[in-house]
């Protein structure tokens, strides 16, 4: 955990000045020099080609650029770039990297059609993710609540909420298989993002 | 033909959905791409007085600022429903008029989008400010009969009978008047573009359900050769109409590339976007029916109006609708616009049905409890095989299956008919009701390209625009279908005019403009198969005929359209304008039809009203892709829950424009707003209409849908409310 690491700005800031910030992204250490204006998100698919997060609000109504930091899901729309400094974030690219299976998130949302257009999808996969890591996966009424911050315009709620009772399940399993090869479970950190 | 059900087929472009890789129009991340922001009017109506941009121009990281005074010789490139090719003619940027607040004054293009959003703020203007009228009956508000309008021409008002003299001699008389506030169709996917420069053609990428209206809208509106333009959208990230045709901002996109020779990235940011797009009109109705006392419908009157802008007409189809519900044969509809200084209105999902159906079922609803008739059995009694307003016969209609079919899922028989009988265990008000829908059946000119090549993998090529509702999952079903191969071979180019006229995707009729085109091409691609193969093709794959004849690749090119057509509408294809034929054909009629069971709660101290289950059963002919096609189902329902209580788009009467313009204040539905939604299918081909059998069904799943709650909301409190969204306010 590295909330206490301080941020560094450059020798001659141009007007108004850039920053140095240290990250990880889905697993890959990062160094990128960012106008503190800039949003995570911004960061993401602007400045780092991670265009899986999406853009429908910009002010942390939609959810559709949900990502995760330090394993909490955040809105990276309102996270500014600056705050994820020395912080591990996961986007959607890094949930099943390419040529590895599907998370089984992923595959619940094939499975029940859980998406239209796919324009939210990204972010309702995440949100999903952190939903069951944080224990409000339990009961359809509790995954309707809990996944209440991402908006489907499509309408895709009766399949996203039968995907999340499915994999939830699924993922239990694994934990359940790899606990025995280690103790810490990612909902259990809570980082001051 | 095939008469067997299609199979259950995985939406084919889902996996990549699901991993973030499909590329969106704004998924560009180009290091040298230039970002664009706007500065807007912050008035109703008037004039710039001055306009300082000189702040803005020394900012940091800004390259270019256009505004009327530097934009040149760009022009309108008109309204669609007026010989055009934009959302509406006025075209923002090219004068100093402001038509209306919201409007952009000025375009800020920089290095970074937050150099380009800080600068834009540093834009001043003065206005000469003129009265303006945003609210229906405001002072200065002109009323417009449409049958006195072009428009008239193809949108003849309904005239069956004589109904007004049928209505005054009906024993049984249904008078209610209905409205409905504006409202915005807000796809999740902001309204974006990406416009650059390639060795002198102008590329645009954006995600839009008319890519080829785009294409000669920027001609039109840059004065530049249309065959120098590509337009790319191979997905958009929900249109629901709002991205039906050209919009100011990519015009604006494209010229700041074009000056600054590099690409432009525009993403309109939410707020902007209640301004700067069409919106779902106010408007309200006069609906009066007249029946006997057995419950047969014997006269309607449907008077709407609706709004519109100053600068075009936005047509009304109101009356259209609900006279195709029933067989009625003394109908008569008006349709009124009322100019407001707004942009033009447009189409969102039902445009007019959504609105048609809520006002003429609830009528229904009512005059079922006037006689004291089931309201399932008194719809299933004024069913109807010809269409009354023209006489002609319907080539399908399985409404009265979708109403049987329905009420046994919803388990119908066991609803008490009073007002407030039905009880939860928790003290709510538990009610039921019921309505139909029904939308045109429509189809457009299509020219699909299919390529096989000896690889195994087929190619088709065809105007149509993905935006969700699973049409290249349809595409993928019938061909792999008709050519005995896996989907996963099947590639789609779509909403791309570099690969086929990409005629506008909307009103429903893409599946049927494409999927009979695609099964004409595949059928053809067999028939040159069989050709090659003189000794059979004995169950071989394509591809084996093919690399057995030693042919690299084998390509058809087959164009269809609809009834009626002239060949002639196969250049207003190409020149990228509106080519719709249908409702009425020339030998029969066509529509398609769904029944909605809704059941609602009330909840007994807060009066706050839930929909905890809707059963929706549709008549949208064969059924291509059967698990997009009741996720499209499930979406419309989602959306009539969402304009039958949540959604209004507030105008503000002061200073113009709509005020709650962000997610936030603008209540979309949400996950716990919805419950279970019970989707089935009539699934009987409609032949009639075309050879593959399929009628529309994105928009039709809508319809009805607010009807079915407000008569739901009526059986469990008593209350007849006939304004939408329905709050908590009107239940208390
Ligand atoms: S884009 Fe971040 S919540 Fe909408
Ligand atoms: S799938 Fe289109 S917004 Fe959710």
């Amino acid at each position: 955990m590295s909330s206490s690491a301080t941020l560094r700005t450059g020798g001659h800031p141009p007007t108004p000045g850039r920053v140095a910030v240290e990250l990880v992204v889905n697993g890959v250490p990062l160094a990128a020099s960012l106008d503190p204006r800039r949003s995570l998100l911004d960061l993401l698919r602007e400045q780092l080609g991670l265009t899986g997060a999406k853009k429908g609000c910009d002010h942390g109504q939609c959810g559709a650029c949900t990502v995760h930091v330090d394993g909490r899901r955040v809105a990276s729309c309102l996270t500014p770039a600056v705050q994820a400094h020395g912080r591990q974030v996961l986007t959607i690219e890094g949930l099943s990297p390419a040529g590895s299976p599907l998370h089984p998130m992923q595959q619940a949302f094939i499975d029940h059609d859980a998406l239209q257009c796919g324009y939210c999808t990204p972010g309702q996969i995440m949100a999903a993710v952190a939903c069951v890591a944080e224990g409000h996966a339990t009961s359809p009424e509790q995954i309707r609540e809990y996944m209440s911050g991402n908006l489907c315009r499509c309408g895709a709620y009766v399949g996203i909420v039968a995907a999340i009772e499915d994999a939830a399940m699924k993922m239990a399993a694994t934990t359940m298989a790899t606990a025995g090869r280690s103790a810490e479970m990612p909902e259990a950190r809570h980082a001051a993002v | 033909m095939n008469m067997m059900p299609f199979a259950d087929l995985a939406r084919v472009d889902a996996h990549d959905k699901v991993r973030g890789a499909v590329a969106f129009a704004a998924d560009d991340a180009r290091p040298n791409l230039a970002y664009g922001a706007f500065a807007v009017a912050t008035i109703g109506k008037g004039r710039l007085a001055s306009l300082d941009v000189a702040a803005a121009e020394a900012a940091d990281g800004v390259r270019l600022v256009l505004t009327h005074a530097n934009i040149g010789a760009v022009a309108s490139a008109g309204f669609i429903m007026g010989g055009g090719y934009g959302f509406q003619s006025h075209q923002p940027l090219i004068s100093p008029e402001i038509a209306y607040r919201g409007e952009p004054i000025a375009l800020v293009v920089a290095d970074s989008l937050e150099a380009a959003t800080h600068a834009a703020a540093l834009v001043r203007a003065t206005y000469e400010t003129a009265p303006f009228a945003v609210e229906l009956d405001a002072p200065g508000v002109e009323v417009v009969d449409q049958a006195e309008t072009p428009l008239a021409h193809f949108i003849p008002p309904v005239a069956a009978g004589d109904a007004d003299a049928a209505y005054a001699r009906a024993p049984v008389q249904i008078d209610a008047r209905f409205a409905s506030a504006p409202q915005h169709q807000n796809p999740i996917e902001l309204i974006a573009c990406v416009a650059e420069w390639q060795a002198g053609r102008l590329v645009i990428h954006e995600g839009t359900q008319n890519a080829e209206a785009v294409r000669h809208g920027l001609a039109a509106a840059l004065g530049l050769d249309a065959g120098l333009i590509d337009v790319v959208s191979p997905f958009v990230g929900g249109g629901f109409g709002q991205k039906n045709s050209l919009q100011g901002h990519t015009v604006l996109a494209a010229e700041a590339a074009r000056r600054l020779a590099r690409p432009v990235k525009i993403v309109v940011p939410r707020a902007q976007l209640y301004h700067l797009a069409s919106f779902r009109p106010a408007n309200r109705h006069h609906v009066r029916l007249g029946a006997d006392r057995s419950g047969r419908m014997l006269a309607a009157i449907h008077e709407a109006q609706a709004q519109t802008s100053r600068h075009d007409l936005f047509p009304g189809e109101y009356a259209t609708t609900s006279a195709r519900l029933y067989g009625i044969a003394d109908f008569r509809g008006k349709d009124e616009l009322l100019r407001t200084d707004a942009q033009t209105p447009g189409y969102m999902r039902a445009p007019f049905e959504h609105i048609a159906c809520f006002a003429f079922e609830s009528c229904v609803d009512e005059l079922a409890y006037a006689l004291g008739i089931d309201p399932v059995a008194l719809r299933l009694a004024n069913d109807t095989t010809v269409d009354a307003v023209t006489g002609r016969p319907l080539s399908s209609r399985h409404v009265g299956q979708c109403l049987e079919r329905g009420a046994a899922m919803f388990g119908w028989e066991r609803r008490s008919m009073a007002p407030g009988s039905m009880r939860a265990e928790d003290g709510g008000l538990i009610g039921w009701g019921v309505a139909i829908g029904t939308y045109a059946g429509l189809r457009a000119p299509a020219i699909a390209k299919l390529k096989l090549t000896d690889d195994g993998r087929v190619e088709i090529r065809v105007g149509v625009h993905e935006m969700g509702q699973g049409v290249r999952t349809a595409l993928a079903a019938v061909l792999a279908r008709k050519l005995g191969i896996a989907p996963e071979h099947i590639v789609a180019i779509i909403g791309d005019t570099r690969a086929a006229p990409q005629h506008l995707t909307a009103g429903s009729w893409g599946t049927a403009t494409a999927i009979p085109v695609v099964e004409a091409a595949a059928d053809a691609l067999l028939a040159r198969l069989a050709e090659l193969a003189p000794g059979g093709v004995s169950n071989r794959e394509p591809a084996q005929i093919l690399r057995a004849a030693g042919l690299p690749e084998l390509a058809v090119e087959v164009q269809g359209k609809a009834p009626g057509q002239p060949d002639a509408i196969y250049d207003r294809l190409k020149a990228g304008l509106p080519s719709i034929g249908g409702p009425v054909y020339p030998e029969f009629v066509t529509y398609s039809y769904i029944a909605h069971f809704v059941e609602v709660r009330v909840e007994a101290t807060t009066r706050r009203v839930r929909v905890p289950r809707v059963v929706s059963v549709a008549d949208c002919g064969r059924v291509v892709s059967p698990r997009t096609a009741a996720s499209q189902v499930r979406g419309g329902v989602v959306w009539g829950i969402g304009a039958a209580l949540r959604e209004a788009s507030e105008v503000d009467p002061r200073y113009g424009g709509f005020l709650n313009a962000d997610l936030a204040e603008y209540a979309l539905p949400v996950n716990a707003d919805i419950g279970a939604i019970e989707v089935a299918f009539v699934d009987e081909p409609d032949t009639r209409f075309n050879s593959a059998g399929v009628k529309g069904l994105g928009e039709v799943s809508m319809a009805g849908v607010a009807a079915a709650i407000a008569n739901a909301i009526h059986h469990a409190t008593g209350k007849r409310l006939r304004e939408l969204p329905i709050r908590i306010e009107d239940v208390l």
